[in-house]
């Protein structure tokens, strides 16, 4: 037998040159971030440049919270994220239990109506959904924000499903024995077993909803709502701090810190939910 | 006789058990979607009504709207230059920054498919700048492209190259706008990484023992096999790329010279600045219908060159 | 029995009286601005409550961006919904728009009945169809800095401090030239000079509309009439000037390329900064910056703006209004009046942020030692600025109708490739006049 792998066999120098050439793409924009966020105002403007501040500027990250209420837009997030996390987890598990488990009439039209959703960019619904929740009263609320979470999303009913699907429908039959009916099998058997699955979820609305731009920025207009997203956009363009690029990037490095945490606790979920999504149904 | 009767009862109780059975899973199943079934509605369909109904009137949101019929659409054609010039903006980095983000994802994808030590901190490497927020991205990036004390010019400098003026340039802002969009690639680089696993060891065996190279069983076999994530990947690529919004607003606010005035900032200024909602509301209807002439073509022409594996395609 | 009961009816009316009068008014003033700013109003909004027991202030603070098109799309969101707030800061430029539309109250009458008239600066009321419904929260204008020890360095002369005798064009382009230098201390004309890695800059010009108006009044040009019908863009002398200042980034290379579309200006790499740092010889700015500049710690001074023709000077604020919709005009009224009154926020204008609105704060010693008598206002700041408000004339964006889209749309899209060095000023300016004319945008004054 010989040595065939399902790879390309390049001479190994090059495949490490390849590599660490695409590493260096990728992590220098971190390391030219983080630099950033250590120097002075004088030093970021110095030519030609310092490739590494003098001595680390750690008050850039304290000025943050004098220059903006991050500390109150940070909290405004976290409540956006949870009531997402809560409500997708929620609503998605009960509809992808009932399209992966339940025959019921109109099914297959139901969940073809709601995979289709998949391909309807939001641009088209954004306007109409700005009228709709003025004529709902949401307009400054987190309503739009977070309502919608608890309807159900098209991607995590979608990825659900596939899940659902892999746990043996024996497990419901023995519980339908016992007398039990489907709420109290999703509750009993599937979510013990769907844990992976349900992480996946739960990890990718926090960090859409963390990430989230678009929405706040339409839908809120009082500034002590404002999320970190917001906040980072008002340090750009507002007045506070026109040109300190030391402070815009300490912030960027505090909004991107948490997601790497996560990341990185919770790695092997990431790269699940993604191979998930990627058309292996 | 008496068999047929007793077979006659078992059809009955059969026929009613299956009845009982099928109204209640009737019943937990649309109790079970009941919020989508509403979201669909309140989220899909009333929007997308409401609309295409708005979009043949003139509407600032205060007085009441009035019909206008298709001058919306007229205007949009004909008499709005600006709306031509966002169709192409959007098109150039769609397209061009669709293919390249394959191709490259595609690349990245059968390098960390080799076995080389410490792949797997290669991996997550590539994975991370996708996870941060396009606020983040952008603002960082702006701060790379800056014309005197970025990282990119600095580089460029020290290479001997002539400096550039990145996204504040008109003709290199769009091509700027897609470099950053390929740093954040890790998510396409990873569903391809795992479509690469799954290729059978056998196919590949096959092709080496008929006597193929590296070459072919890239040609013949990992390629065909991929098509369908490539399908994937070309369609939501294209979704994405005609919803881009953040990256220019927060950049370049559609300069220079309109250099980068995409679709979706075009429609959001004439939403929310000039109130002009009927209007906006067609340009919202004009990209769903393209969205999905768009989709159709390719699904259609996809036949042509994606491979469905014999078994199963559920 | 009976007189128990009327007594204990008589207490509870009493009660029911004093409640009355004790309910609380709530007003709610809406506003951008720096933090700084948001400090400052807060500070008058306490000062206000304690003089005006009964009513609260509640701040809504609303940053946006500079260019200020996010508070007006957030106002316009506001109006939409029926939320809008009792009263607040206004976009000049949609003032004309939602005035006719019947969203701010009539001042008029309350103007003229406590003689407020006069003693304010003549351009301060914002007035449609002659009626008062709204005025410019301050007086601001353009104004330039300087680093005393890079012009030293440089051996170019500190610019004249009386705003009717400032340099001539050609002379402070030639000062400019003298300042710049490469990493090498090569100047732009020598040989071998690398405008790629220019360690000094002559000059920094900030590009908005707003900041091109002065050297185009100056030079005998404008952006549109004041009545609203005439595009003065287009015309030779609009055009020379244009064509002068972008000659100071590709031709001169005295100047940084920067970008006004961008909303946040970001691709600058921070004048004030630049600035502080001797990197930049002058800076022409709006006078607010003065504010921040003042905090940076460099020999900072002020001199009279260049000149192509004429001394010229523009007055440019934001604006405040009372909404129609408030349920309490009275009370929005009063503090109206308190925010217009400068000895109550007086840190606003003793920072460096704005000039005061009542005519006495020019004139009046002592009302103009209150504000300026202080070290973040150098001495050559009342002739170079003060004085130069003698001569100011109003940007015409709150009375010239479809200004804003004029700029934004036919302008500026055209000026970013002249700054860039891809087009002229005559190619770009002509292209800007049709594109006004063919969408028929000159449609007079709201």
């Amino acid at each position: 037998m010989s040595k065939v792998r399902t790879r390309i066999r390049l001479p190994r120098p090059t495949i490490y040159v390849l590599l660490v050439l695409f590493s260096l793409f990728c992590l220098f924009p971190f390391l030219w971030l983080l630099r950033s966020s250590f120097m002075t105002s004088r030093e970021i403007f110095t030519l030609p440049p310092h490739l590494l501040p003098a001595a680390p500027q750690w008050h850039n990250y304290v000025d943050i919270f004098k220059v903006l209420p991050f500390a109150r837009y940070f909290l405004n997030t976290l409540e956006i994220v949870a009531l997402n996390v809560v409500g997708a987890l929620i609503s998605n598990t009960f509809i992808a239990f009932a399209f992966a488990r339940i025959k019921f009439r109109g099914r297959s039209v139901m969940y073809a109506l709601c995979i289709a959703t998949l391909m309807l960019p939001q641009t088209v619904t954004m306007i109409p959904l700005f009228v709709e929740w003025k004529i709902f009263h949401g307009i400054n609320t987190y309503a739009p924000l977070t309502v919608p979470a608890f309807f159900g999303n098209a991607f995590y009913i979608f990825l659900l499903n596939q899940f659902f699907k892999t746990i043996p429908t024996e497990y419901d039959e023995a519980a339908f024995v016992d007398g039990a009916n489907f709420f109290q099998i999703v509750t009993r058997i599937v979510v013990p077993l769907s844990q992976p699955a349900l992480a996946v979820v739960a990890l990718f609305t926090a960090l859409a909803s963390w990430n989230d731009f678009m929405g706040p920025f339409l839908y809120l207009n009082d500034q002590n709502k404002y999320t970190l997203s917001l906040g980072l956009k008002y340090l750009i363009s507002g007045y506070s701090v026109i040109g300190q690029w030391q402070v815009l990037m300490a912030a960027s490095v505090l909004i991107v810190l948490p997601v790497a945490l996560l990341f990185f606790s919770m790695q092997r979920y990431f790269i699940e939910g993604l191979t998930m999504s990627g058309l292996k149904g | 006789m008496r068999s047929s009767g007793a077979a006659r009862e078992t059809i009955i109780k059969n026929g009613r058990k299956r009845n009982y059975l099928t109204r209640y899973n009737n019943f937990w199943g649309w109790l079970f979607i009941t919020p989508v079934v509403l979201g669909l509605s309140l989220w899909v369909a009333f929007p997308l009504g409401l609309s295409l109904v708005a979009s043949f009137t003139k509407w600032d949101l205060i007085t009441r709207p009035v019909f206008v019929g298709f001058k919306n659409y007229i205007d949009m054609f004909v008499f709005d230059p600006l709306f031509w010039q966002a169709v192409v903006v959007t098109l150039y980095y769609t397209l061009v920054g669709v293919s390249l983000q394959i191709v490259l994802a595609f690349g990245a994808a059968m390098l960390l498919n080799t076995k080389v030590r410490g792949m797997n901190f290669f991996r997550t490497l590539f994975y991370l700048p996708s996870l941060v927020p396009v606020i983040v991205s952008s603002t960082l990036w702006m701060w790379l492209y800056n014309p005197q004390f970025g990282l990119l010019n600095l580089l460029l400098i020290h290479l001997g190259l002539e400096p550039q003026k990145w996204v504040y340039g008109t003709a290199t802002v769009i091509p700027s706008l897609i470099l950053m969009s390929i740093w954040g690639v890790g998510n396409i680089i990873v569903i391809f990484l795992a479509g690469l696993q799954d290729i059978p060891k056998q196919l590949l065996e096959a092709v080496e023992i008929d006597g193929g190279n590296a070459f072919h069983s890239f040609r013949h076999v990992i390629v065909p096999l991929m098509t369908p994530t490539i399908l994937y990947n070309v369609v939501i690529g294209i979704i994405n790329g005609f919803q881009t919004f953040t990256q220019p607003y927060i950049m370049t606010n559609g300069g220079p010279a309109n250099a980068s005035l995409f679709y979706v900032l075009h429609l959001y200024r004439q939403a929310f600045m000039f109130s002009k909602m009927g209007y906006a509301n067609a340009m919202a209807w004009f990209v769903f219908i393209a969205t999905g002439v768009i989709s159709i073509i390719i699904f259609k022409t996809s036949k042509l060159w994606v491979f469905y594996q014999g078994e199963d395609k559920k | 029995m009976r007189n128990k009961r009327i007594a204990f009816f008589a207490a509870l009316a009493v009660l029911a009286a004093s409640l009355a009068i004790a309910e609380n008014v709530k007003l709610t003033f809406v506003y951008w601005g720096s933090p700084n700013e948001d400090i400052a109003l807060k500070e008058a909004f306490k000062s206000f409550e304690a003089a005006n027991p009964g009513i609260t202030v509640e701040p809504m603070y609303i940053q946006g961006d500079i260019s200020g098109t996010e508070y007006a799309a957030k106002l316009r969101a506001m109006a939409e919904t029926d939320t809008l707030p009792d009263l607040g800061y206004f976009r000049p430029d949609q003032f004309g728009e939602f005035a006719s539309a019947g969203y701010m109250l009539d001042l008029t009458n309350l103007v003229q009945r406590e003689n407020m008239g006069k003693a304010y600066l003549p351009q301060v009321w914002l007035k449609v169809n002659n009626r008062i419904y709204g005025a410019y929260t301050a007086a601001e204008c353009q104004m330039m800095f300087y680093n005393k020890d890079v012009l030293k360095k440089a051996g170019v002369p500190l610019p004249p401090s009386d705003y009717r005798k400032g340099w001539s064009w050609d002379q402070f382009v030639k000062y400019c030239r003298m300042i710049t230098t490469d990493y090498k201390g090569r100047h732009p004309g020598d040989a071998g000079f690398d405008d790629r890695q220019v360690a000094t800059y002559g000059v920094s010009l900030q590009l908005w509309h707003a900041m091109l108006t002065p050297p185009l009044w100056s030079g005998g040009g404008g952006i549109v009439s004041s009545d609203g019908r005439k595009f003065l863009m287009d015309s030779p002398e609009s055009i020379d000037v244009i064509q002068k200042i972008a000659d100071l980034i590709n031709k001169e290379k005295v100047m940084p390329y920067t970008s006004p579309s961008s909303t946040s200006q970001a691709g600058l790499p921070a004048p004030p900064v630049m600035l502080a740092n001797g990197q930049l010889g002058f800076y022409i700015t709006g006078q607010w910056e003065l504010l921040d500049i003042a905090k940076m710690n460099f020999p900072m001074g002020i001199g009279a703006l260049p000149i192509f023709k004429k001394p010229a000077q523009m007055y440019i604020s934001g604006a405040s209004v009372i909404f129609k919709s408030t349920k309490h005009p009275k009370e929005a009224w009063l503090l109206y009046k308190w925010m217009m009154t400068p000895d109550k926020t007086l840190n606003l204008y003793s920072s460096g942020l704005w000039m005061p609105t009542k005519a006495s704060w020019y004139s009046d010693p002592s009302d103009l030692a209150k504000w300026t008598d202080n070290p973040v206002h150098p001495p050559e700041y009342r002739t170079a600025v003060i004085d130069s408000m003698k001569i100011a004339e109003t940007i015409p964006e709150a009375r010239v109708k479809n200004y804003t889209q004029i700029v934004n749309e036919c302008v500026n899209p055209q000026l970013d490739r002249v700054w860039l060095g891809e087009i002229t000023a005559q190619e770009a300016l002509k292209k800007a006049g049709e594109l006004v004319r063919r969408q028929n945008l000159l449609q007079g004054t709201w």
